[in-house]
């Protein structure tokens, strides 16, 4: 009553326009409700202003000749076709090309060990905890404790001690336990990749185990219990029961956890400045470097769209392999 | 050997102690950075960087110093009015689109949907700069700063994370039984006051997880402040970085500071915690 522009009424008129289309039974169920127009319109309107908008304008400044000297004009720099595109993917001559190439296989091995690293762990992890046992209820809520803490704080603790000499990591590996004859160096050369990889495991971790558990518990006992009977060991059970059951959940994972991956930026930025070196560099380090401490602006938005067709391309492909786990759920 | 002239039960029983051992173990290994963290926090400088602990002998100095070493203080405040403002608002927008999607059918619905979960395949690289641009344009032609403000960075974090929290609502809300709605409507109810009133309140579990998450995600951005602010509006990940520069190694202070900048997401999420875990199973469970 007191919101007068929402009654039913007001949409007579708005409806008539798609009702030919319809067979006259669910003409009356099709009225068009503005109701829902105006529950969304806020949250339209801010993701219009805040992420389509820009989103474009980023697309168009990858065509740009966008840097320094041409910042003032802002949208209104020169052109400059696909030569963004072209210098960083094809001109040898270019020193950013082996930057860029660099940072795409830096960014492919981080997203695939992460990622595997934390749906394997997360789903050993999560079959140890649906077992019955005491202070189950303790251990679990403790399991997720990692994914609370903030992933700058991860970066400067992973930082910390990784630390070659002093460092607890190398203590634990080295002087307690023997395992490794020297003291390796993690946070410079090759190593740094594993710096970056294993904190981000264990902080997306939780979130995998969280939801694994929530699958299993939901599967149904006794199609175990029947295939126990059977003499189905549980390896089998595993295979033929459990995997089949969860694997949509798997699919929503891998799905969600590689476009984090690809665009992961805190932790190696955090732990190693804007310039993490060649062998930990990510593309969004890459991107957003050249973007703002090189002033190279239409060259960063011409990798960063890459990187988001690369996504798109990413997302048709899971598609094709998980689009019958979609009917399912 | 031994192990196969043991009868199957006794066999079983020494699998499961295993196994019950392990589980504790992985317990261990996985909060042993968050002991690690905590643990330094209670050393002073000088002993850290020697790696020399004396963990009975715990001191406060690190918290105490670390707000002098750094304005530490500013960094904190920010951080908490930037997300908590932005986390209400991104709920606020989030409940009514969340049950536009969970209750109508309506023409666009799928669209929006699908717009909705677009949003995250956009790189963050990739609008940060127009978004600068824009905040630019606005001060030039409307006169109004953004840049560098509350109010900019309030306004960033609330598009930012309005998809989740809408994904995050609309399970919620499809919890909830239409009956409530209806009898509601039936006494003469608008649906909109339907939803207040009525769908609302009895969301209010839901409406508190998706504060916290959004806040939890809120709390954790780097990239836009560190791109969009400069002084006034700068939050935690920027701060923390300055105990650690080229001459300065406050190791002590920093792991304080970590556990500082940890302390009020430790509180959002056990004060939601069940409801949390609700909302994040469900969306991942359900799809």
């Amino acid at each position: 009553m007191s919101t007068p522009t929402l009654q039913p009424q007001v949409s007579a008129d708005v409806t008539r326009v798609d009702v030919p289309a319809s067979p006259p039974p669910k003409r009356r169920r099709k009225r068009r409700n503005p109701l829902p127009y105006w529950l969304i319109a806020p949250a339209l309107v801010v993701m219009l202003l805040i992420h389509v908008l820009p989103a474009a304008g980023g697309v168009v400044l990858s065509f740009k000749k966008f840097n320094l000297f041409t910042f003032r004009e802002l949208f209104g720099a020169p052109w400059n076709g696909l030569e963004n595109y072209r210098s960083i993917l094809l001109d040898s001559d270019n020193p950013l090309h082996s930057g860029f190439w660099g940072a795409v296989q830096n960014t492919a091995v981080y997203t695939f060990w992460t990622v595997t690293g934390t749906l394997v762990g997360g789903l050993a992890i999560a079959l140890l905890l649906n077992r019955k046992m005491r202070g189950q209820r303790v251990a679990r809520t403790l399991m997720l404790v990692p994914w609370i803490i903030p992933s700058y704080v991860v970066a400067v603790l992973w930082a910390f001690m990784w630390q070659s000499d002093v460092g607890i990591i190398n203590k634990v590996l080295v002087d307690y336990t023997h395992l490794l004859g020297h003291r390796p160096v993690w946070l410079l050369g090759p190593n740094t990749m594993w710096a970056i990889i294993i904190p981000s495991i264990w902080r997306g971790l939780p979130l995998a185990i969280l939801i694994f558990l929530a699958g299993l518990q939901a599967q149904p006992q006794e199609v175990h219990e029947a295939a126990s009977i059977d003499g189905a060991g549980p390896w089998r059970r595993f295979r033929y029961i459990t995997l089949p059951l969860i694997r949509p959940l798997i699919g929503v994972q891998l799905l969600f956890g590689v476009i984090y991956a690809a665009y992961q930026y805190a932790i190696p930025t955090v732990m190693f400045g804007t310039n993490p070196g060649p062998d930990a560099d990510l593309m969004m380090t890459f991107i957003v470097r050249q973007s703002f401490s090189n002033s190279l602006y239409g060259l960063g938005a011409a990798a960063s769209t890459m990187l988001m067709l690369a996504m798109l391309v990413w997302v048709a492909v899971w598609y094709r392999v998980f689009r019958r786990d979609l009917e399912v759920t | 050997m031994t192990a196969f002239a043991l009868s199957p039960r006794t066999r079983k029983r020494l699998v499961n102690r295993g196994l019950d051992v392990l589980t504790w173990l992985v317990v261990a290994l996985m909060l042993a950075p968050v002991f690690w963290l905590v643990a330094s926090s209670l050393q002073n400088d000088g002993q850290l960087a020697r790696g020399s602990y004396d963990l009975l002998h715990p001191t406060f100095t690190a918290f105490k110093n670390m707000w002098k070493t750094v304005d530490f203080e500013r960094y904190f405040i920010n951080s908490v009015i930037i997300c908590t403002v932005a986390a209400l608002l991104a709920t606020a927008f989030a409940s009514t689109a969340g049950y536009a999607l969970a209750r109508f059918r309506f023409r666009g619905a799928r669209p929006f949907g699908l717009a909705v979960i677009g949003t995250q395949l956009i790189p963050g690289s990739m609008f940060l700069l127009p978004l600068f641009i824009g905040f630019l344009w606005i001060k030039q032609h409307l006169g109004i700063q953004l840049f560098d403000t509350r109010v900019g960075m309030i306004l960033v974090y609330t598009a930012f994370f309005t998809p989740v929290a809408i994904y995050f609502m609309r399970s919620f809300f499809q919890g909830i039984p239409r009956d409530l709605e209806e009898a509601a409507q039936v006494d003469g109810c608008t649906p909109f006051t339907a939803f207040v009133r009525i769908v609302l309140p009895s969301a209010a579990p839901g409406l508190v997880a998706t504060f916290v998450y959004a806040f939890l995600f809120a709390w954790d951005e780097l990239l836009f402040v560190a791109a969009l602010t400069e002084h006034n509006a700068e939050t935690l990940p920027l701060g923390i970085r300055l105990f650690i520069g080229n001459y300065s190694q406050y190791y002590g202070q920093l792991m304080a500071a970590g556990v500082v900048a940890t302390i009020p997401v430790v509180i959002a999420f056990f004060a939601a915690q069940r409801w949390l875990v609700k909302g994040i199973t469900a969306g991942a469970v359900k799809g």
